[in-house]
């Protein structure tokens, strides 16, 4: 079965944020909220500067559905994690924990309370009528639905960041290392070195 | 003069220390999925004002991109949050269970006392009307929180949506207002803080003094309620953006668990305080609406109450 994720190249992301404004735009994303966010260390050290853009990873056993309160979260046949907006009550549980941060509230009302989740939708819309102007206002472009790929990825200048089907996603991502000339069969990647690091 | 041992003396801060150290130990022990040395050295980097979570220079850059992208340490805190969720909906039943049959067991020892009233227009004023509206603000606020919090907590009963949203908004804005409340009550019911009690104020405290059983309640009462505001208005406050996110989550996770464990824990002080005020003694409720006893009710259930009035030239 396919499950769609994203992957950052942080060989080739150079910080110009461009996945960050696309889906803002895309989506119409009010101020202060960001699904995608631009992480960089090292900054203006030569060689050593890395960025890496972060979003929902749309986990295959997501903690935010394990602990929402209301069970707003579902999980689509494809993998993408979507929410129902007219179910959250803005509790913030999820915020807790999400090991990405992806969970993001807005302020609303006069006394500028928390309203409820947003989150990446992977550009897949939401539980409203698909490619409706409900589904828009709450969720954003339903591009899945059109066939194309999400706005992040579609829009970034170097390709660091590709989403789509993990099989063809896990493609790229060892024909680039293979070019690098890393042996990715010996050296563990990811949270497996995080973990054997520690 | 009958002199008392230290066993007599400190008897109820002794079994209540007791009571707790099994509580927290099978808590702690057995309940929690946490890192506590890890907890341990972060409260103390917290205290020095370090709230980032990072206890150690990152050995590599993937542990350093992990640091800045999404907080360090998160199989130290966050396992828990995870897992107690689905469990507080089902077990946290037991708690006000055992909780309740504390109090049933206390009315089955003690019954309820029901003072002897013969004239009953014979009244004291023990209340005065700033601090009765300070009581039942806090009365009312209390209802209004506890009911709000157990909104979010069963979330899956009422299957979210609009209303439970804004009683969530609700549990918030009324935690802010109530930390006012706090205040006040417990400095009006610090009753026997001798060294508080110069005429100016003295009608701003409580009359009578504490027995030890019940300054144990009024402490832990304050020291919780004291936590919740913090935790709370800690929560509410430190919002983080998607930028300043990997500075703050384990902070706030750490408040969570704060305002958890204390919202519990009060709750039975909260109890304790229902049962004192409706069950264990007649007439103390209708007493806390008007704020006047009647003297022979003074008498007979509260003498050191009457003493201190009649000292004060108010009875």
């Amino acid at each position: 079965m396919s499950r769609m994720k994203f992957y950052c190249d942080d060989y080739r992301c150079i910080d110009c944020n461009g996945c960050v404004v696309a889906c803002k735009e895309a989506h119409e994303i009010p101020v202060g909220v960001n699904r995608r966010r631009v992480i960089t260390i090292n900054e203006g050290i030569e060689g050593k500067q890395k960025s890496l853009s972060v979003a929902c990873m749309h986990c295959s056993d997501a903690p935010c559905q394990k602990v929402c309160p209301t069970d707003c979260f579902y999980i689509r046949t494809d993998g993408i994690v979507l929410h129902d907006k007219d179910k959250c009550i803005g509790c913030g549980y999820c915020l807790y924990a999400c090991p990405f941060g992806a969970p993001q509230f807005g302020h609303e009302g006069i006394f500028g309370v928390k309203g409820v989740m947003d989150k990446c939708t992977f550009c897949a819309g939401g539980p409203d009528e698909t490619l409706s102007e409900n589904e828009f206002e709450h969720y954003g472009q339903n591009r899945i639905a059109e066939g194309k790929i999400p706005m992040c990825a579609s829009m970034c200048s170097t390709k660091a960041l590709i989403a789509g089907d993990a099989s063809e996603v896990d493609k790229i991502y060892e024909y680039r290392t293979a070019k690098r000339g890393d042996n990715t069969s010996l050296k563990p990647y990811g949270w497996e070195a995080y973990n054997n690091g520690k | 003069m009958e002199s008392k041992t230290f066993w007599e003396c400190n008897k109820a801060y002794i079994l209540t220390a007791l009571g707790l150290g099994v509580v927290g130990f099978v808590f702690v022990g057995f309940l929690m999925i946490m890192d506590w040395g890890y907890l341990i050295q972060y409260t103390m980097h917290a205290l020095i004002g370090d709230t980032s979570g990072v206890l150690t220079a990152p050995a590599s850059e993937l542990e350093q991109m992990v640091n800045a992208a999404f907080g360090p340490a998160y199989n130290s805190v966050a396992p828990e949050i995870i897992r107690a969720s689905n469990e507080r909906q089902e077990y946290i039943w037991y708690v006000f269970f055992a909780e309740i049959m504390i109090f049933v067991f206390l009315y089955i020892k003690n019954g309820r006392v029901t003072p002897t009233i013969t004239r009953p227009n014979d009244t004291v004023q023990v209340l005065t009307s700033f601090q009765r509206a300070v009581i039942w603000l806090n009365i009312g606020m209390i209802s209004i929180l506890v009911l709000t919090g157990f909104n979010i907590t069963w979330g899956l009963r009422s299957e979210g949506g609009d209303i439970p949203r804004i009683l969530r908004e609700f549990h918030e804005l009324t935690g802010l207002a109530w930390i006012g409340v706090w205040l006040v009550f417990t400095v009006i019911a610090a009753k026997d803080m001798k060294g508080w009690r110069k005429n100016s104020t003295f009608r701003h405290f409580l009359p009578g003094s504490f027995k030890p059983s019940k300054r144990v309640i009024w402490f832990f009462y304050a020291a919780m309620g004291a936590a919740l505001c913090f935790s709370g208005a800690m929560i509410i406050t430190l919002h983080p953006s998607s930028l300043t996110h990997a500075d703050v989550i384990q902070f706030r996770r750490v408040l969570l668990y704060l305002h958890f464990g204390a919202s519990v824990l009060i709750m039975f002080f909260i109890l304790d305080f229902v049962y004192a005020s409706a069950v264990s003694v007649k007439g103390y409720l209708k007493g806390l609406w008007s704020g006047n006893y009647p003297r022979e009710y003074l008498e007979q259930v509260a003498p050191d109450v009457l003493e201190d009035l009649k000292k004060a030239g108010r009875a």
